[in-house]
């Protein structure tokens, strides 16, 4: 059996077949993206675009019209854009994955005209970098539910206090601020922390990630 | 060389971004085929049993033309990535045995691929742009890349110029533009995945006789998959005929394998030319017979008129896009003053050529679209039977209602994915009508057992092959007995099983009662019909009227582009200095610090607008999200500041006023494509995730449509949203679910077309991206960086007085 060195496929660091709990990497070096994790990484960025346009276009009005007699209730939608940065980390086990995605989200939003500006990029940046945080906390070889759920919280964290704090919401007082900071909280660790882990395991389960390490970990021990 | 027909096609006007003297068109260049050799190739991706090419050996001589063809199902495409190199781009698995071409392994430059749908392969905004992506792939200088560029378009004889817009282009259009696409590297190997199978026959004869010029002319080794052959017999050398088993079972010349193998192939369902036509396969009757007439006073006999659209008119509007966002947008008309009424017992085609508007007249049958004038009606035949009264325009309908009526499948089948397995999608529909679940779980057993699909009754219909999908939405759409059943394309790209599939349901639905509306150019299926109602350019063709007059092509025109009006310093400038003054404001924004700073610095920004952002009606709409995101802001800051002092709020707000109000504007100038030239070529950002966000920007519309489709086959199938949030929301999550695997499997598609055209090769060699355009930096950028540097140090500056 004769090999090809294109076509030798890079080695692999997860045990399939053995067990169906078995966690599997990127393959190595991690700085190596292959062309299907950008290409991958900016679609989905773009589709996440498409469903923010209609979230902006059609829920966003009603729901902060509702909540516009208590604002911080209306942070507890923050988590629906930290989706994209968890999915994005999760789909493609990289460094910068979690940025790359936000990032490109981000500029979709920014093409079409969002309400804030050149502002979304700024936001985009730091909520990238809370997931990023996260994934480096467990040196990019844990991808569970506790890391995605770190990363909704680390990357709430980052947008309110670095940015929401000093643009959105100056003139509140601490008491405030902090309820403010706790909304975005819970929303990016339930919405974008476990609602992320839980699409990406459903995406994999219908074998639409089949060239990433989720699709692999559902894959090898059932094959059809 | 360049016949005079040629000639004309060429564009007269130079690419504004090349020098003139570099105006001319060269021969398309000749190259030495390349040899291939395949020795014992197998490859079993994982998550199967079983592999999918297993043992292939094959050599390939210089030059030679060589059809590949087989069941579906057999590995042919898989075949062609192997020879491209790019197997495993998308999925990972056991390989084993070793492709060569010319004696190493396969490469961008020497090997193009071309894939089945064309759409998968555009990268850029303009024709140009997209057929200079390969070239740029391998470094190539401006001047060579131009140059190639215009000698690929001419070899396809690309019918428009270069700088026409890929969005713009049709079925035909567009896989020409993929063909330059390859051919601008001058591969030595050419492969083609069924390069007309998506095209109506003229357009098909059109690529046809394009490839067989372009391959013909610049001498490369060709390797072709079909599976309707007839077209192809006389124009290759050599017939592989591989089996569901991924081996090779023929292969020799053409006309002997041919003689051979024909009756196998057709058995296995290949187009085999001079083969006797299939025949539909026999449904039984029962199984298709409309719920309503079961003896419920339903359509009372033969004939009786169920839907009926009277001088129905569709015009598009162009809907929110990336790229268009500050263009005026065009309407399209796809239909106008259309008459067609469905009748039970009746089987309709309806025909034209692509772009007729058969899509748009199918859609408004089944009530998935609204008609912009004239109504489309349910009448006696289908209103007889319910019991409350219910809206004539059937697009009014609730999502129940339409499904107890209508089945609808799309040109797209493997949208049409509603549940976790085949069986479940195919009783979703009865179940949520609420039919009797022992018949109805008989019905759809029996359906899926003539349609060949019981073995695959508990698979995530994800995972069926093509023609399986498509078999699988034709049983999701008449199991639940409509009284009308309306195909769009149903045969498109099918073997000939499939195709018996699709016509045994349609003469049994229509015998047994369905109206039938197939909107097709196969002319096997057209002899099915009854009736045939013919589409031109979005109106009738009426052909006991006599001649008429060329219909004016295209529709509407756009609107008027508005007078060139002062565009201001923000539309002379490139988009990095845009971006670049819009991110200062934002960072100057907190610096402010009291009332009197902030007013000031808004002032100056009312004062500074006409000069930056030119004159004219400022747009509110665009502004509007804007401004009430700053009255939202001041109202939660003056409701929970500490005094709540209306100068809290009012501070806030107008902190925030200073980076959304010009941001938004500045925003809006920014062309995605020129901001990606820009930051790859003055920020030097690394050159592939820049054109991969570009190249995935550019889809962004087609997503949007796709999620509109997926909402449109949920209502049809009665899956649409109820009135309560939690309806809602359940929709909501199963359209963004449905979105989220396209996406996913387009991604993997494109990721496969560029990387088959160099996307990555810049990194194992050692040569850099280029660039197509230059990202000049003006002296206006350097005037409007320093007035946003200027206005968003205001704050900083006052506040130190």
């Amino acid at each position: 059996m004769t090999q090809t060195p294109s076509n030798k496929l890079p080695r692999q660091n997860a045990r399939t077949s053995r067990s169906a709990r078995t966690t599997a990497l990127a393959t190595r070096p991690l700085m190596r993206w292959r062309g299907i994790d950008l290409i991958t990484a900016a679609m989905l960025a773009v589709a996440f675009g498409v469903m923010f346009w209609g979230f902006d276009t059609f829920i966003y009005p009603i729901l902060s019209t509702a909540t516009a007699g208590f604002p911080p209730l209306g942070e507890l939608m923050l988590g629906v854009w930290l989706v994209p940065a968890v999915v994005g980390a999760l789909v493609i086990r990289r460094p910068g994955a979690a940025l790359f995605t936000e990032l490109v989200a981000a500029n979709v939003e920014l093409f079409l005209g969002n309400k804030w500006g050149a502002a979304v990029l700024l936001s985009g940046v730091l909520q990238g970098l809370g997931v990023e945080l996260a994934l480096a906390l467990f040196r990019l070889r844990r991808f569970g539910v506790v890391v995605a759920v770190l990363g909704g919280i680390l990357s709430a964290v980052f947008e309110i206090v670095f940015y929401e704090w000093q643009s959105y919401v100056p003139e509140y007082s601490s008491a405030w601020k902090a309820i403010y900071l706790g909304c975005g909280i819970v929303s990016g660790a339930v919405i974008a922390g476990a609602g992320g882990w839980l699409l990406v395991r459903a995406l994999a389960r219908t074998g639409a990630l089949n060239a990433f390490p989720p699709g692999q970990e559902v894959r090898e021990p059932q094959p059809v | 060389m360049l016949s005079p027909l040629v000639r004309k096609f060429v564009s007269r006007n130079p690419s504004k971004t090349v020098p003139p003297e570099t105006v001319r068109t060269p021969a398309p260049l000749a190259v030495q085929g390349a040899v291939v050799e395949l020795r014992d190739l197998t490859w079993r991706p994982f998550g199967r049993r079983e592999p999918v090419l297993a043992g292939i050996s094959l050599r390939i001589e210089a030059g030679s033309r060589v059809l590949v063809s087989g069941p579906s199902g057999s590995g042919k495409s898989t075949l062609l990535r192997a020879l491209a190199g790019v197997l495993t781009t998308t999925e990972t698995g056991d390989l084993t045995g070793s492709v060569l071409v010319d004696g190493s392994p396969p490469t961008g430059s020497s090997v193009a691929l071309m894939m089945q749908d064309p759409g998968d392969a555009l990268v850029a905004g303009r024709v140009g742009r997209d057929v200079a992506f390969g070239p740029e792939s391998f470094g190539m200088a401006r001047g060579e890349i131009w140059s190639r560029v215009r000698s690929a378009l001419v070899s396809v004889v690309f019918p428009h110029d270069q700088d026409h817009a890929t969005s713009a282009l049709s079925g035909g259009g567009t896989q020409r533009l993929a063909l330059a696409g390859v051919l601008a590297l001058t591969p030595r190997l050419v492969l083609l995945d069924e390069p007309t199978s998506m095209l109506d026959p003229a357009a098909a004869t059109m690529m046809r006789e394009a490839i067989i010029a372009a391959v013909r002319a610049s001498g490369a080794t060709l390797v072709m998959v079909e599976h309707q052959l007839s077209d192809w017999v006389h124009e290759v050398d050599r017939l592989v005929v591989l089996d569901s088993a991924g081996r090779v079972t023929a292969d020799g010349p053409v006309a002997s394998t041919l003689a051979s193998s024909a009756d196998s192939l057709a058995a296995q369902g290949v187009w085999v030319p001079a083969a006797v036509a299939p025949r539909p396969l026999h449904v039984p009757r029962a199984l298709c017979t409309p719920t309503r007439s079961a003896g419920r006073g339903g359509p009372s006999g033969p004939g009786a008129m169920l839907v009926s659209a009277e001088s129905v008119s569709v015009i598009r509007q162009a809907r929110a896009s990336v790229m268009s966002a500050n263009r005026p947008a065009t309407a399209v008309e796809a239909l106008q003053d259309v008459w067609a009424e469905v009748r039970a017992r009746q089987c309709i085609a309806v025909v034209g050529p692509s772009g007729a508007g058969k899509s748009t007249l199918t859609a408004l049958l089944a009530g998935v679209d609204a008609p912009t004038q004239g109504r489309v009606r349910a009448q006696d035949g289908l209103l007889a039977g319910l019991g409350a009264p219910s809206p004539e325009a059937i697009h009014r309908w609730t999502s129940p209602a339409l499904a107890a009526g209508f089945g609808w499948v799309p040109q797209q089948a493997e949208q049409a994915v509603v549940a976790r397995t085949v069986r479940d999608d195919v009783l979703s529909t009865s179940r949520r009508l609420g039919l009797d679940d022992d018949a109805a779980q008989a019905r759809v057993d029996a359906m899926l057992e003539v349609l060949g699909l019981s073995a695959l009754s508990g698979v995530d219909p994800h995972c069926l092959s093509g023609g399986e999908q498509r078999r699988l939405a034709l049983a999701g759409a008449i199991a639940h007995g409509p009284s009308v059943l309306i195909l769009d394309e149903p045969s498109v790209g099918q073997d000939r099983l499939t195709w018996s599939a699709v016509a045994g349901v349609v003469v049994a639905a229509r015998d047994a009662g369905v109206g039938v509306v197939l909107a097709t150019h196969d002319p096997l299926l057209i002899a099915l019909a009854d009736r045939q109602i013919t589409l031109l350019a979005g109106r009738i063709l009426d052909p006991a009227a006599g001649p008429q007059p060329p219909p004016a092509p295209g529709g509407l025109s756009p609107m008027a582009p508005p007078a060139n009006r002062f565009a201001g310093l923000a539309g002379r400038s490139g988009p990095l200095s845009l971006l670049l003054a819009s991110i200062m404001l934002v960072l100057g924004a907190p610096f402010i610090s009291d009332l009197r700073t902030a007013m000031v610095a808004i002032a100056v920004q009312i004062a500074l607008a006409p000069v930056v952002l030119g004159i004219g009606r400022p747009p509110w709409r665009r502004l509007m999200p804007g401004l009430f995101a700053v009255a939202s802001v001041s109202f939660s800051n003056w409701l929970l500041s500490p005094g709540r002092g209306v100068s809290s709020g009012a501070l806030a707000g107008l902190r925030v006023a200073f980076f959304v109000v010009p941001g938004v504007l500045l925003a809006s100038r920014i062309d995605p494509s020129a901001l990606g030239d820009h930051l790859g070529q003055r920020l030097r950002l690394p050159a592939r995730p820049v054109v991969a966000a570009v190249a995935a920007l550019y889809r962004f519309e087609g997503l949007g449509e796709h999620w509109n489709q997926l909402a449109r086959i949920r209502r049809v199938r009665g899956l649409g949203p109820s009135r309560s949030p939690l309806g809602r929301a359940r929709s909501v999550a199963a359209l963004t679910f449905g979105l989220l695997i396209e996406t996913l499997r387009q991604a993997g598609r494109m990721a496969v077309a560029m990387e088959a055209r160099g996307f990555s090769a810049a990194v194992t060699s050692e040569t850099p991206r280029t660039w197509a355009e230059p990202a000049p930096w003006r002296p206006t950028d350097s005037l409007m960086l320093a007035l946003g540097l200027v206005v968003a140090s205001m704050p900083m500056l006052f506040s130190h007085m």
